[in-house]
């Protein structure tokens, strides 16, 4: 029977949805996104998708066995300043915290000049302005113990005063209530209490259960993000999970997370899905990959407005646990990617002093440039570059949806760079390219490089809209094992979300140390039961957790996989490492030796072999685990092959192309129209509806049966 | 190519009216060739007499052209000061705060300085009774002069034009 797997993507203005079925077939719908209420943006999305394989949604929807939601709402809930009206109570003395902030959040996402410039720095708008921010005496210290009895009556006139301020929520964050959140439960009992004498009930969100993690200003962050903007979102999944049972949907709507895992919309911790966006194409590289049994992949996507760089290596991706969102530094895990550069829209600029050339920082986005007048843009961009050169067909922009008007790009490359500099303006404009492709090549092989590998060993995949365009630029010198272009590449990040495992991670500070035991074989002994102790407390607490998640979503806990992991540092140092472990529970000192080693090896690996330092013992400081449930996922297509030579019809025409200061004959295709086998060599460009392949002299590109391309410089 | 800004965004950032975002993109950007002669239309906008402004000097102060060709400085409120090479300070109303009692007008106790140290100087437009400068300086210390601009240099070798 054909089965569908389903992922949308509600973007800032467009919400696409993707559908996939078992045997690979896949159609990309796209509708203006609904802010009000996103189901309706979905429902015409849904519509548009299924037009293209002749279906209606009721057909199809009754076949869909997962559905994946990713969008931007939550986030802009929170830089819109759109949350709910949240009160919060803090160790007394602390009131403070939204108003000082950490410095760092007054210039992040900053550019390395602003940052230099302190007039340019700026306090953020407190999520919940000072007069709600409730302090209450009480102190437990960084071991646990309590220092300070809790002042239960300062904690139930907090929660009074906050109710009489009409708070849809209460927010509570104590020092230290990730080692022992006694505290914080006592302020839940008096805050029950109070609601109970007031007649008025609202929710109370403790840091101690959502997030036991250390670092109270980023706890408080999270917490507070999760009441202030994740909360409301629920509303909204609702709203799209109810549309989708309309058209007949009997699956349960997932969400997908910062971690690389998709969650339930019943989840507890549903701020991580905050970030979800460039995650997708992580996800799905790594399911290729290991479909195709790469486990080294070099991850690049090209978009409108940035270029994302990450790696994965032996099939897995690394995680961040402090990563920073819309100015806010938080405590989630979020798969390790880069944004590093400029997108396809970027604008192109020329230094007035030193007549150097300059992208970004902003992008023209959704209104691509120059060439597209009803955009209103006058700063031409990376695109009108690409224009001008014949790199993009000015009539075939979003499938010929959007006609580009090329005389406008011509006229501004010439007047705003060109002239200035003395140049022809199309070697202005391709010199422009070059510096930007030259500037991507870099960011890929520090990448790569930085982390003490190198490209031979790793294989490229190249996606977004305008990765294709310039892969060829960007790879060329590297040497990589292989460059892969899938023909899905526009849409790969709501493919990726479709590979995304049913997963919850969840994790707990714990911070117990242990000597080495060569070095110190007493000290090691002596330690054992505390850090087993620890260890096998946190997993098996966070095990129930994960079971609980699931029960939400009707899951048997015998289909759970659990994977348990630690984040470990040399004590004294700062940044920690994650590994697994094969074992559940540390029962034998040998358990710990295992730890140990793993460590290092993960540890020599990212550092240096030479930067070990055994000899300050080993601090263990969060307990993980992560839950794992295997999910239907995309099949692979797979066609038989052809011969190398294209059909004649796939051929759209011959077009100038300006390459290395010289006009070439390109040959068009149609990307619909090749078949896998074809080998293209170029000068080509290889067209689709939404992204273009360019194949530039000296390269050529073949087609696979899993239709994605594999990109080869002949010159290297 | 040179960059040149909107007036009207200029007015507005003269005004303390720009949103942070477009204020950022006026720090972070390239600079303007062209701000100095549209700040000073701005500023010569907003006064109510005729001379015409070469410089503003400080805040409420400009240099300006008297008819007799005599470079003046003059405050917004129309009063003339002294000739721009002199200190206009000699010639503005003058509170010094130099008793404890003076000084804890503005500082909490303890939290001023000590008079017999250190006095607070403030200097007055004449007119409006508007504050234009403060002085924090030991007793005895001479008036500073704060700026003694080169006026010709700066219009012949800056912008590359006479003084008008």
């Amino acid at each position: 029977m054909n089965q569908f797997i389903m992922s949308m993507d509600a973007g800032g203005t467009m919400t696409d949805t993707f559908f996939v079925d078992d045997t690979g077939r896949f159609v990309v719908g796209k509708a203006q996104t609904t802010p009000a209420d996103e189901s309706i943006g979905f429902g015409r999305s849904v519509e548009d998708a299924l037009a293209q394989w002749g279906q209606a949604p009721e057909a199809v929807f009754p076949k869909v066995a997962t559905g994946i939601y990713s969008g931007t709402s939550m986030l802009n809930r929170l830089l819109e300043r759109k949350g709910r009206r949240l009160g919060v109570i803090v160790t007394a003395g602390m009131e403070d915290y939204f108003q000082l902030e950490r410095g760092i959040q007054t210039y992040l996402g900053y550019s390395y000049q602003d940052r230099l410039k302190v007039s340019t720095h700026r306090h953020n708008q407190p999520l919940v302005p000072r007069e709600r921010m409730k302090g209450v005496r009480g102190r437990i210290d960084l071991f646990g113990t309590e220092a300070i009895p809790l002042y239960e009556h300062e904690a139930e006139a907090a929660v009074a005063e906050l109710l009489d301020m009409d708070v849809e929520g209460i927010v509570v964050n104590l020092l230290f209530s990730y080692v022992n959140g006694a505290h914080e439960n006592a302020v839940k009992e008096a805050a029950l209490k109070v609601m109970e004498r007031k007649g008025k009930s609202v929710p109370i969100y403790l840091s101690s259960e959502l997030y036991p993690v250390m670092q109270d200003f980023a706890r408080l962050n999270t917490v507070t993000i999760e009441a202030y903007a994740a909360e409301p979102s629920r509303g909204q999944f609702q709203k799209i999970a109810d549309r989708a049972r309309n058209f007949g949907g009997q699956f349960e709507l997932r969400v997908m997370a910062s971690h690389g895992g998709t969650i339930s919309t019943e989840a507890r911790e549903l701020a991580r899905t905050l970030i979800s966006g460039p995650i997708g194409g992580m996800v799905g590289a790594r399911y290729l990959g290991a479909e195709l049994g790469i486990g080294n992949i070099v991850c690049s996507d090209i978009g409108g407005t940035s270029f994302d760089l990450g790696l994965i290596t032996g099939g897995e991706f690394t995680t961040k646990t402090q990563p920073d969102m819309a100015r806010f530094v938080l405590k989630l895990p979020l798969v390790d990617i880069d944004s590093v550069g400029a997108g396809t829209g970027s604008y192109v600029r020329l230094d007035p002093i030193s007549k150097r050339i300059e992208f970004g920082p902003d992008s023209a986005g959704s209104r691509i440039g120059m060439c597209f007048e009803q955009g209103g843009v006058d700063t031409p961009t990376l695109s009108d570059c690409n224009i001008i050169l014949g790199n993009l067909n000015p009539n075939n922009f979003l499938g010929g949806e959007v006609i580009l008007n090329r005389e406008r790009s011509y006229q501004a490359i010439k007047e705003r760079i060109a002239d200035p500099l003395g140049l022809d303006p199309y070697d202005a404009a391709e010199g422009v390219l070059q510096l930007f492709e030259n500037h991507l090549r870099n960011e890929v092989y520090a990448r790569v490089f930085g982390k003490g590998y190198s490209p031979e060993d790793y294989t490229l995949f190249s996606y977004g809209g305008g990765g294709p365009m310039h892969v060829a630029g960007y790879t060329k010198g590297l040497n990589f094992a292989d460059v892969l272009v899938p023909a899905w590449a526009a849409g790969f990040s709501a493919f990726g979300c479709a590979c995304a495992d049913f997963e919850y991670r969840l994790d707990r500070t714990v911070n117990v140390a242990t000597a080495s035991p060569d070095l110190a074989p007493a000290a090691f002994e002596q330690g054992f039961d505390l850090l087993s102790g620890a260890v096998n407390a946190g997993w098996e607490g966070l095990r129930a957790k994960v079971k609980e998640e699931f029960a939400k979503s009707g899951v048997d806990a015998g289909q759970i996989e659990y994977r348990h992991c630690l984040r470990l540092q040399y004590v004294g140092q700062l940044n920690d490492v994650e590994i697994e472990l094969p074992f559940q529970a540390v029962r034998r000192a040998d358990d710990i030796r295992e730890i140990i080693e793993r460590f290092e090896v993960a540890y020599s690996k990212e550092f240096s072999r030479s930067a070990k330092s055994p000899e300050l013992g080993y601090l263990v400081t969060n307990v993980l685990v992560r839950g794992v449930v295997k999910v239907m996922k995309p099949a692979l297509p797979n066609f038989p092959l052809h011969g190398p030579e294209p059909l004649r019809d796939a051929l759209k025409e011959i077009r100038p192309i300006y390459r290395n200061g010289k006009w070439h004959d390109a040959r068009i295709f149609h990307m619909d129209d090749l078949l896998p086998g074809n080998v293209i060599t170029g000068p080509a460009v290889i067209e689709a509806a939404s992204t273009t392949f360019m194949v530039p002299p000296g390269a050529e590109a073949r087609l696979d049966q899993h239709l994605i391309f594999h990109l080869r410089h002949l010159e290297d | 190519m040179s960059v040149s800004h909107d007036i009207n965004t200029l007015r507005e950032l003269k005004d303390g009216k720009l949103s942070f975002e477009k204020l950022h993109g006026l720090i972070s950007g390239f600079k303007d060739a062209d701000r100095f002669d549209k700040m000073v239309q701005i500023w010569q906008e907003s006064v109510e007499w005729d001379d015409p402004i070469l410089l503003p000097l400080a805040e409420h102060l400009f240099v300006v052209r008297k008819p007799d060709g005599r470079r003046v400085v003059k405050s917004t409120w129309g009063y003339e000061y002294c000739e721009a090479q002199e200190n206009w300070k000699l010639h503005a109303k003058v509170f010094v705060r130099d008793t404890e009692e003076l000084i804890n007008e503005i500082y909490p106790d303890k939290l001023g300085c000590d008079p017999e140290w250190m006095q607070l100087r403030e200097y007055y437009d004449p007119l409006s009774g508007t504050l234009l400068e403060v002085e924090v300086v030991p007793p005895g210390y001479p008036i500073v002069h704060d700026f003694k601009p080169d006026i010709d240099t700066f219009y012949r070798d800056w912008l590359g034009r006479p003084v008008p």
